[in-house]
């Protein structure tokens, strides 16, 4: 019996975004697969409020909603205007312990 | 009695969120909890699958914030407002509105763009979080109901007004000073500022002034009941009938202090003496001789001795396993609560930070006091969830406040290591208005969980949390050799006691001292004595102020 049509699969938009994943998708799928990613998570936090960066964010939320006032404030109101703010002052140390511990992952993940 | 701050009221449910309550009443919520899990350090989170990562069904991203739909359990993400999949998702599927974030296990309603909040999800959050520890006893606590009454506030401490009044009328008509009764300079007996600015505290806080000045402690009764001579609350109330005659002529506490010094052997020396040591031993003392009399207890085991009404208090300390999130508590009395200076002790990393250094403040004090602290790892303690020694991180709170909160600023540091003290001279602000409802158990705990309209220990909610100081005891100058000065504030006049020397003072002069001990009253008993009798200026010529010099 002969294909009725030969026409190429059809195309899922799923299966073209899985088939090429970044680098950077890479590394997180493994981050996470292994409980890395946790423990950096609960670290970076441990960082972040002794070096008063979390006091510091929550003050400027402080801030805007007295501006804004209480009601007329929603959670993605404040994420999108805390998150430049939040990502731009992390102190220096913090993120170079991180990215340390990253290659430390890396390279012990990465098999030879 | 006061109701509960409206910080923590419930909030009122947003329509798509009272609309899905309608529809799917609990069963979301039910459905959902065997999806929480406890996070190290004892957060909540959500867990759809254990090897998986959380990937969006629309885009199959892994980045931003996800959410997962509460009734169709589709797991959607929110990058940014240009890319917000679980707005899109309520859009084209009515009655999806409301999802849970899976990092946190918190409601958000999509339509709203914002969390919402509902008691009953909040439930089935800390059932989960209780029943996972199935083991011991952890968690039961905070549903337990206590079934002990209800402390009341008695105000004034059954004030008798007659009684009162019979003391003051017996003016001394030479008096010039329009200052109010009550306040008389001590004189210093070698060295004893410590002992003086504790007395001026002690005679002016007003639990303790109303039950002195009523005759609660009757000198002549004690002595026929009690074949001990030695009673220090005696002593305590000879002074108090000294300092409310209206003599304004400086008082010697001699009596007081040879008495003192009888109950103390070793502290009685001419040496300097710490004023917060003297303090506590007061209270010791004052609950050793009337604590033990039969009806100095109530049903619920709290001594009733007056040391203990004013100034008893209940701190509660959580230690949670850092690997398992299982917490265990206990309760530790406390008549004062000893606070480190914050910006003391900063590391190289600290410094090196962009972010200047906060002035020094109580808040800041308390915030230290009550944060989670991680104990090092020659700490480890053993975690009976995991069944053996882990990391462990231990956080303060206070379940009870007391009458009169007593505020010791740690100052003198002692090394064991280096053989040395010394002294922080910092300068710490402090408020005069205080709200100690961000420091509660109930506030602390909550935000451990994260934002949960739980309410816990529904006791507390009758206990006013708001404070005014009414004393300041400073101290100036070095650790071996300084001087105590005690602040007071009647009616809102500040005044300087410096041993036998009283004057009126600014704000101010207090904002900039050097504070080692504060005293903070809770506000109704503050404005409640502002009223009473004995604050009541004395003179009816309203001369120029004479400050009260007396010798020494």
């Amino acid at each position: 019996m002969r294909h009725s049509v030969n026409r190429p699969p059809t195309p899922d938009t799923r299966d073209d975004r899985e088939k090429e994943p970044t680098l950077k998708e890479i590394i997180s799928i493994k981050l996470i697969e292994s409980g890395e990613k946790e423990r950096l998570m609960e670290l970076l936090r441990e960082r972040l409020v002794e070096s008063g960066w979390k006091d510091e964010m929550k003050a400027l939320c402080r801030e805007y909603i007295k501006k804004k006032g209480r009601n007329n404030v929603t959670i993605d109101d404040l994420v999108h205007v805390i998150t430049p703010k939040g990502r731009a002052s992390i102190p220096d140390p913090i993120k170079a312990e991180l990215l340390q511990r990253i290659r430390t992952f890396l390279v012990s993940a990465t098999p030879l | 009695m006061c109701s509960s701050n409206n910080l923590y009221k419930n909030p009122k449910p947003c329509k798509h969120l009272a609309d899905y309550k309608l529809k799917n009443g609990l069963c979301g919520y039910n459905l959902i909890q065997d999806c929480f899990k406890t996070t190290p350090y004892g957060r909540t989170s959500l867990e759809i699958s254990k090897s998986d990562i959380p990937r969006c069904s629309i885009c199959s991203g892994c980045q931003g914030r996800f959410y997962m739909c509460l009734i169709c359990s589709s797991v959607l993400c929110c990058l940014s407002s240009e890319s917000n999949h679980v707005l899109l998702h309520s859009q084209s599927q009515t009655g999806h509105e409301i999802s849970v974030d899976i990092e946190r296990a918190e409601l958000y309603c999509s339509v709203c763009c914002d969390q919402v909040y509902d008691p009953d999800f909040d439930k089935s959050v800390m059932c989960k979080h209780v029943m996972g520890f199935s083991r011991t006893e952890n968690g039961v606590e905070e549903s337990e109901l206590r079934l002990s009454k209800r402390r009341r506030l008695s105000f004034g401490m059954d004030l008798d007004i007659k009684n009162m009044k019979r003391l003051f009328f017996r003016r001394d008509q030479k008096s010039k000073s329009c200052f109010p009764l009550g306040l008389r300079g001590l004189n210093n007996l070698g060295n004893t500022c410590f002992m003086n600015s504790v007395l001026q505290v002690l005679l002016h806080a007003p639990p303790l002034r109303n039950y002195f000045l009523s005759d609660r402690h009757n000198r002549e009764i004690c002595r026929k009941m009690s074949s001990d001579r030695l009673c220090l609350p005696c002593d305590i109330d000879l002074m108090f009938s000294a300092v409310f005659s209206g003599d304004r002529t400086p008082y010697s506490p001699a009596q007081f202090l040879y008495s003192w010094w009888q109950h103390s052997e070793n502290l009685a020396t001419y040496e300097q003496q710490d004023a917060h040591e003297f303090f506590m031993s007061m209270l010791d003392r004052i609950h050793d001789k009337e604590g033990k009399s039969s009806l100095a207890t109530k049903d619920n085991g709290d001594c009733q001795c007056i040391a203990h009404r004013a100034f008893y208090g209940l701190l509660r300390s959580d230690v949670t396993c850092a690997s398992c999130g299982f917490t265990s508590t206990t309760h530790d009395p406390c008549m004062d609560i000893s606070l480190d200076l914050s910006t003391c002790n900063s590391s190289p990393k600290d410094l090196a930070s962009k972010s200047s250094k906060p002035n020094e403040s109580l808040v800041g004090c308390l915030d230290l006091f009550t944060r989670p602290e991680k104990l090092g790892s020659d700490q480890k303690l053993y975690c009976e969830n995991c069944q053996e020694k882990q990391d462990a991180v231990k956080q303060m709170s206070i379940k009870k406040l007391p009458l009169v909160l007593c505020f010791h600023i740690k100052r003198f540091e002692h090394s064991h290591t280096r053989k040395l003290s010394r002294k922080i001279d910092r300068h710490m602000q402090f408020p005069f208005s205080l709200d100690m409802k961000p420091y509660l158990a109930s506030s602390i705990v909550r935000k451990r969980y994260g934002n949960r309209i739980f309410s816990f220990d529904s006791d507390e909610s009758d206990i006013s949390t708001e404070f005014e100081i009414f004393a300041v005891v400073t101290h100036s100058g070095m650790l071996e050799s300084g001087h105590y000065v005690t602040y007071l504030r009647l009616r809102n006049q500040w005044y300087k006691c410096d041993d036998a020397w009283i004057t009126e003072v600014d704000e101010e002069v207090v904002r900039a001292s050097q504070c080692y001990l504060m005293y903070y009253v809770q506000k109704m008993l503050y404005h409640k004595s502002c009223e009473d009798v004995s604050c009541q200026p004395m003179s009816l010529r309203a001369d120029t102020f004479v400050p009260i010099a007396g010798c020494c």
